[in-house]
């Protein structure tokens, strides 16, 4: 295994990973988009400090009860699953590497048994070895909805036993998951309630970091938990601060993807995302810990410096923002009204809204690109009218009853500058085919629990399309658009599923999708779904979303890691 | 002058337990006159996706079901005596003063607002201070030299800083002192304790943004007292007496000019130990202003009803504090 | 330049007496009349004043006189930096004033509807506050006893609550004109105390004058004296806070839409715009957009100051002018 090349100190920065993809040749010189094809600042220097600043503190530092991208890249920092993501750029970057795991799990009885084996001498940072049963414990907790709300559910979705009923160790204290089993203090064992051939994606999410049971202190826990990784945390004050230092128990050679290189990491919260961007280009900051790009004034500074542009990149993240069309709400519940919006929206006030070419490229799929099994299609026109088909529109809208258009509400987050520039382009786009939209701003905080996310709320309130965004947590169709569009997903609360699609053929095809072993067969289907999902027009895709990263020059090992969209924390130092 | 202070020491307090009602009233009564239900109010009170046994228990635990002078009475036995909560492996403790537990963070308020208090005093009095003498003596100076250059620029610079909005002073100092020419560091907030050094020239910029709007107004008002009170009969009594003139102005102008000054200093002091919002978001200050936002914007009502409790408790203070210096300074006022 | 017969408040009565005499009467001319012939003489407050009608027949007839502020121009911005092509925010023939970052809509066109909302917001709110604040402050510092205390703890409960907090309370429901209405009330509602306190004050202070007693000893009750002799020397202090409130109300609309729960777009507000070009930072990339309304609140607040100054000194029985 190529991979090995991390462990030696002199070829840091080769990336001759298994899978075949060419490897970059190291590289010192910095340029626009360097980091995305080769790894900056190549160094072993230890020491230094490095910043980070975040607007928020997103969903939880609690590996076991976060959903955002940038905490699964973070937690890496202190908590490590059984497997992760190679280290390296492009293609590589999407290959899963054992962690804590001595190998990726093997697989028996059809995909429907999963045994990984923890790698010997992994310690906690209080000097305790690391068993399986920590990480049957760590699994156990995330069933806890009352104390880690956000947070994946694969386990609740895919174990067998008695999961369906484990309501997790605070409530149902003293009972086992028996769909976890461990045989020796080595080896942790998955039963699944069916065949799944993605499992080791689901093995690389933050949730299977141990967790030792004896130190675990509930809600309360991300702010002193037991490291597995190559930090510990030092201090944290919720919504404030969060500070971590080297952890004398972890051993470099065994975690192959991430570095202890500073010698602390900051991460300070400031909800002021312009002052960030102030703070990142004078340097008094070295990253902005969302990895979402920079905010428009800052990108106008760095497209319109040659300096500050030759330490930028422009990765594609992976993620796609879209409005979501709700069929369960009149006029919508017909097809062609649907269609009409999709025809009518202007994609082009759509892409500036989201910022312009570097924040997005204009979106005509289900689907992002970097999801296997991605092909380019455009029902609706958007290639050929990118100002809105406005003439097909009006056909649509006789099809389904309103020659003269409608009125429907539209949701958005109104403390997301994005989401009410998107939602007052649609709604000028709209117009000019008769189809009016009443604006309703909710925070994004509650977005999903108790607003936009509540499908009896949408009917209630008339809230026929709504703004979203989703990147996925693997890069396969079902990691992307399962709880889009799967009619299993859709939630009383927390819905994801805001176009209440149910399609029978289409949930057909994720079964399919869960039980196919081959890429080719993966790939095939995932086309299906895509253009199944656009026929039945309840997803109006608006970009495919890049972001606009600067650099900070005091970093090293600087890669765009691109499963998470954004630069590689786990790998970074300074000068 | 002591039965003074204790009456209204007396009626502080009252004032106190009664505002105490009307937040209670306005965060679990309004909604359920609304026609809420328990149900739905315990709602907004539970994490992110609520099912429908977390929002059971939060019901619980709230007492939601109970009859509302019972609720009112716990919320207020909470504040004396601290409340126990149950969230995960164990019951957690919320220490007196107990202003709420927010289910969304898993802890109690105060203790995530206790961090936050001393940046938003060093912030609120820095400034008050600073805007006090500047604006009283800006304004006693113009007044006296009416009609000259130094008024007339003076009051022309007060109008502006009477309408130049907070966040576009604030922005400018920092464009022009932190990353244009860096004399300051990017603000950063060091606790006194710590090093008083780094603390102010951490605070001098959000102090100047402060205290220029307010300095704007207070050497306005002041002005226009002084005018008043400098034409009155017993200053020439004062002068014809034969005091001097910088007794006449400080013992007889002054006290009589400042009444109203002191009214409102009370006042902005009081507002501003809620949070100063806008300058601790420019300044990225984690003071109580801070905290309301976010409280806001996560929709954490137990956050919300905290923050409003503290901000209502330092208005009190503050105004107390006013009302007894008044009464020191105009004893008609002591009926 | 004092009018021959200089009417001052220790001498209210006497107007009577000299209207009495017969022949060639001296016309007493009442303190309406006499200040309004001060303020003519005063050329900068008449400015002001020009600009605050100027401003209102904007508000009330100017949206009919500019084009859609809500259609969108992409062809204006450059879509990579979002800001708009051309000099000054892409000033033009078309779009005077230039056009939006990111949208294209027309600034001219926005500023003025823009005036509609926030002036309508402002004015109601301040003359609500002041309103209810002059009334309850005078009546309080007047009455004393029981009354006074009433009043005086009522402003202290309504003075102890956090306004932002309840501004977002109503932000569940849809329809600006719901949300502007109730916008002016909570307002207006939770800023009367702050003037009220200041009047009660400054009455507490006065009651006890001379004027006053000579008033009352001439047979004046209650209501005249309330309205013909304190009143009339609260003036400072009123027209002050007030030509303080009206644009400190504009802003207090900008906080809310930073925080997501101001006016429903895409109605504009010059406090939105405000907002917008300040927190979303395009104020680094095209001034303009933060300038335009950033001037149109200095311009109203300088306005509303100079007249107020100048309405001040006009009503002033002391003013030298």
């Amino acid at each position: 295994m190529g991979l090995a090349a991390f462990g030696a100190v002199a070829t840091l920065a080769l990336a001759a990973c298994g899978g075949g993809s060419t490897s970059s040749a190291p590289t010192t010189h910095a340029g626009f988009n360097a980091a995305t094809s080769s790894v900056v600042n190549p160094s072993t220097h230890k020491g230094g400090t490095i910043t980070f600043n975040l607007t928020t503190w997103e969903d939880s530092m609690d590996p076991g009860g976060t959903y955002y991208a940038s905490n699964w890249n973070f937690t890496r920092y202190y908590a490590t699953p059984l497997m992760t993501y190679a280290s390296c750029v492009g293609s590589c970057g999407s290959k899963l590497i054992p962690a804590l795991a001595a190998k990726p799990g093997v697989s028996s009885n059809n995909n429907t048994v999963w045994t990984y084996t923890i790698k010997s001498g992994m310690k906690f940072s209080d000097g305790q070895p690391i068993t399986s049963a920590d990480v049957k414990y760590a699994v156990m907790r995330t069933f806890a909805k009352e104390v880690l709300p956000a947070g994946p559910v694969y386990f609740q979705t895919l174990l067998a036993g008695n999961a369906a009923s484990y309501k997790g160790p605070y409530k149902n204290k003293g009972v086992d998951l028996t769909s976890v089993t461990t045989p020796n203090s080595t080896t942790v064992v998955f039963h699944l309630n069916k065949p799944f051939a993605d499992f080791n994606y689901v093995a690389a999410i933050p949730q299977t970091a141990p967790v030792p049971q004896n130190k675990d202190t509930g809600s309360t826990y991300q702010l002193h938990p037991v490291s597995s990784g190559p930090y510990e945390v030092q201090s944290a004050t919720l919504n404030k601060q969060f500070v971590l230092v080297p952890n004398p128990n972890w051993n470099p050679a065994l975690d192959p993807a991430v570095h202890q290189l500073a010698s602390k990491i900051i991460l300070n919260i400031n909800p002021n995302a312009n002052d960030i961007d102030n703070r990142l280009i004078a340097g008094d900051i070295q990253m902005d810990m969302a990895g979402t790009g920079v905010q428009s004034a800052a990108r106008a500074k760095i497209l319109t410096n040659n300096t500050l542009k030759q330490s930028s990149d422009n990765p594609i993240t992976g993620f796609m923002w879209f409005i979501y069309i709700n069929q369960q709400v009149a006029p919508l519940n017909n097809i062609h009204c649907r269609m009409a919006i999709e025809f009518a929206a202007n994609k082009t006030t759509l892409q500036d809204a989201y910022g312009g070419p570097y924040q997005g490229s204009v979106a005509t799929t289900a689907m992002p690109p970097t999801v296997i099994g991605y092909s380019k299609f455009d029902l609706y026109n958007a290639g050929s009218h990118p100002s809105g088909d406005i003439a097909s529109a009006k056909n649509q809208l006789k099809l389904c009853g309103q020659p003269n258009g409608f009125t429907t509400g539209m949701a958005y987050r109104s403390d997301r500058p994005r989401d009410t520039a998107a939602a007052q382009a649609l709604q000028a786009s709209l117009a000019t085919a008769g189809i009016h939209l009443q604006l309703k701003g909710f925070p994004s905080g509650t977005y999903y629990s108790t607003f936009a996310g509540v499908p009896t709320y949408n009917k209630t309130h008339g809230i026929g399309l709504a703004t979203g965004g989703w990147g996925p947590d693997w890069p396969d169709a079902y990691g992307w658009g399962w709880a889009l569009f799967d009619g299993q997903s859709i939630g009383t609360a927390g819905n994801t599923n805001i176009g209440m699609l149910n399609d029978p053929a289409i949930n057909k095809l994720f079964l399919n999708l869960e039980s196919a072993t081959t890429a080719s067969a993966q790939a095939s289907i995932s086309g299906q779904i895509d253009m199944a999902v656009m026929k039945q027009a309840t997803f109006l895709p608006a970009v495919y979303s890049k972001a606009l990263l600067y650099r900070s020059p005091a970093l090293t090992n600087v890669m765009v890691q691109p499963t998470f969209g954004m630069y590689n924390y786990g790998t970074l130092g300074t000068k | 002058m002591g039965t003074f202070i204790v009456r209204r020491l007396i009626a502080s307090v009252f004032l106190l337990v009664v505002v105490a009602a009307v937040t209670f009233a306005i965060f679990f009564l309004l909604p359920r006159l609304a026609g809420q239900t328990t149900y739905g109010l315990a709602i907004q009170y539970v994490g992110r996706t609520p099912t429908r046994s977390e929002v059971l228990t939060v019901e619980q635990q709230l007492g939601l079901n109970r009859p509302l002078y019972l609720q009112f009475g716990n919320f207020l036995k909470a504040i004396v005596v601290g409340k126990h909560y149950t969230a995960g492996p164990n019951t957690v403790y919320c220490p007196p003063p107990c202003l709420g537990y927010s289910f969304k963070n898993q802890l109690p308020v105060w203790p995530q607002m206790v961090s936050d208090i001393p940046v938003t005093l060093s912030l609120a009095i820095g400034a008050s201070i600073i805007w006090l003498v500047s604006g009283v003596a800006i304004g006693v100076l113009s007044a006296l030299k009416r009609g000259t250059i130094f008024d007339r620029f003076s009051m022309g610079v007060a109008l502006a800083g009477v309408s130049l909005p907070i966040f576009f002073t604030g922005l400018i100092l920092l464009e022009v002192f932190v990353y244009r020419w860096p004399i300051l560091p990017a603000p950063t907030f060091v606790p006194f304790t710590q090093n008083p050094w780094q603390w102010a020239e951490n605070l001098i910029l959000p102090w100047i943004t402060l205290a220029f709007l307010y300095s704007a107004l207070y050497a306005r008002l002041t002005r226009a007292g002084m005018l008043e009170t400098m034409s009155e009969d017993y200053i020439r009594t004062a002068r014809a007496k034969g005091l001097s003139e910088r007794t006449v102005i400080t013992r007889h102008g002054m006290r009589a000019a400042l009444t109203p000054i002191v009214t409102i200093f009370g006042m902005d002091l009081g507002l501003l130990l809620g949070g100063a919002v806008i300058t601790e978001y420019t300044f990225g200050l984690h003071g109580l202003g801070l905290f309301t936002i976010e409280a806001i914007q996560n929709q954490d009502l137990p956050e919300i009803l905290g923050v409003t409790m503290l901000a209502a408790f330092f208005i009190v203070i503050a105004n107390l504090f006013v009302d007894i210096l008044y009464a020191y300074i105009d004893p008609r006022v002591r009926h | 330049m004092a009018a021959p017969l200089e009417m001052t408040s220790e001498s209210a009565a006497p107007e009577a007496i000299l209207e009495g005499v017969g022949g060639q009467a001296i016309e007493g001319r009442s303190l309406g009349k006499i200040a309004w012939l001060r303020l003519k003489r005063d050329k900068v407050a008449i400015g002001g004043g020009i600009f605050i009608l100027f401003l209102i027949v904007v508000a009330i007839v100017g949206p009919f006189l500019v084009q859609n502020p809500n259609i969108y121009h992409p062809n204006l911005i450059n879509p990579t930096l979002s800001r708009p092509n051309g000099t000054l925010g892409g000033v033009s023939l078309a779009h005077p004033l230039g056009v939006e970052p990111v949208t294209g809509r027309d600034m001219l066109a926005r500023v003025v509807n823009g005036a509609r909302v926030s002036l309508l917001i402002a004015f109601l709110a301040t003359a609500l506050a002041v309103g209810i604040g002059t009334v309850m402050g005078v009546v309080a510092g007047y009455s004393g006893g029981w009354i006074d205390t009433i009043i005086a703890r009522l402003m202290d409960i309504f003075l102890a609550f956090p306004l932002l907090v309840f501004a977002i309370a109503p932000f569940g429901l849809s329809g600006n004109g719901l949300r502007i209405s109730l916008l002016i009330f909570i307002i207006g509602f939770f800023a009367w105390p702050y003037m009220g306190r200041i009047i009660r004050g400054q009455t507490l202070s006065l009651r006890e004058r001379e004027f006053v007693d000579a008033a009352r000893s001439l047979g004046a009750r209650g209501p005249y004296i309330l309205f013909r002799e304190l009143l009339p020397n609260l003036w400072g202090p009123i027209l002050v806070y007030a030509t303080l409130l009206i644009p400190t109300n504009i802003l207090f609309e900008a906080a809310l839409s930073y925080l997501g729960v101001g006016i429903i777009p895409p109605q504009p507000t010059w406090g939105g715009m405000l907002s917008d070009a300040v927190t979303n930072g395009f104020y680094q990339i095209d001034p303009m957009y933060m300038i335009i309304p950033g001037f149109a609140i200095f311009l109203t607040v300088l306005a509303f100051n100079l007249f107020g100054d100048g309405l001040r000194d006009a009503l002033d029985p002391r003013s030298s002018r």
